[in-house]
């Protein structure tokens, strides 16, 4: 498959599970993974997905304007450079984001996200 | 064990940073001598535009429309990649260029490999500017 197709496929489900059932991201990371969220670093699945349930709101909703990837290296690897806006329920403007994964393939034939970076990008 | 591990960061932090510093001098001083981060291998994505090997890199690099120019650097996050020693750097920050009156805001991503020399070559490297 393509490799831009299958990180597009990648930033959509992403996302779309992150906008709608933020809980089950714990199937895209696994114990090695590492997620830097504003500068705060955290390790393995379930440490990540308590900080990404704990996020100060509800509902929101990410529009990606760009997507980037290139492979990683011999082990198949691939990094994925996406920037978009996040927009919360009740605030009026959109924050700016960009972020940074390094996927890694697992044995069922799908990914997981071995590194993650998040920024907002402020003005 | 915690100890180890925090050492480790500690390390990864600082050559994460170490590079960033030395490539945005390279960028802002002498732009051509970055051929010596980019190997054969190397792949730039710079504004969506894809280029392989260090002289297709340089050669975009050395092209881009500003003679000038100057990287103010925000933040800088680093992490261990699973490659042997790989390092990815994120870097958000803004570039200055002369005679332009506002700076561009830009977020860019390295993952660093390490050579047998104890140094480090961008393998991969994606820039994209932020839009307001």
């Amino acid at each position: 498959m393509d490799p831009d197709a299958v990180a597009k496929a990648f930033v959509e489900h992403y996302y779309s599970t992150f906008d709608t059932n933020r809980s089950t991201l714990s199937n895209l990371y696994q114990d090695s993974s590492m997620l830097t969220f504003e500068g705060q670093k955290i390790q393995g699945s379930t440490n990540i997905v308590a900080k990404l349930t704990s996020l100060p709101f509800q509902q929101c909703k990410h529009s990606i304007t760009t997507v980037d990837c290139q492979p990683s290296g011999p082990s198949g690897g691939m990094l994925v450079f996406v920037s978009g806006n996040l927009q919360l329920a009740g605030e009026q403007h959109a924050l700016k984001f960009s972020q940074m994964f390094h996927l890694m393939p697992t044995t069922q034939s799908s990914f997981y996200v071995l590194n993650d970076i998040f920024r907002l990008n402020y003005a | 064990m915690y100890k180890l591990q925090e050492e480790m960061e500690e390390q990864v932090e600082m050559v994460g940073r170490a590079f960033v510093e030395h490539y945005y001098h390279l960028f802002d001083t002498d732009r051509s001598s970055l051929a010596s981060l980019y190997h054969q291998s190397s792949m730039l994505t710079f504004e969506g535009q894809k280029l392989q090997g260090v002289d297709d890199i340089c050669a975009k690099i050395n092209q881009l429309p500003f003679d000038k120019c100057h990287h103010f650097i925000s933040t800088i996050d680093t992490q261990p990649s699973s490659f042997a020693g790989g390092i990815t750097v994120f870097v958000s920050g803004s570039l200055r260029l002369m005679c332009e009156e506002h700076p561009l805001r830009f977020s860019q991503m390295f993952h660093l490999i390490p050579t047998p020399q104890g140094s480090f070559y961008v393998q991969n490297d994606i820039f994209r500017l932020n839009y307001g």
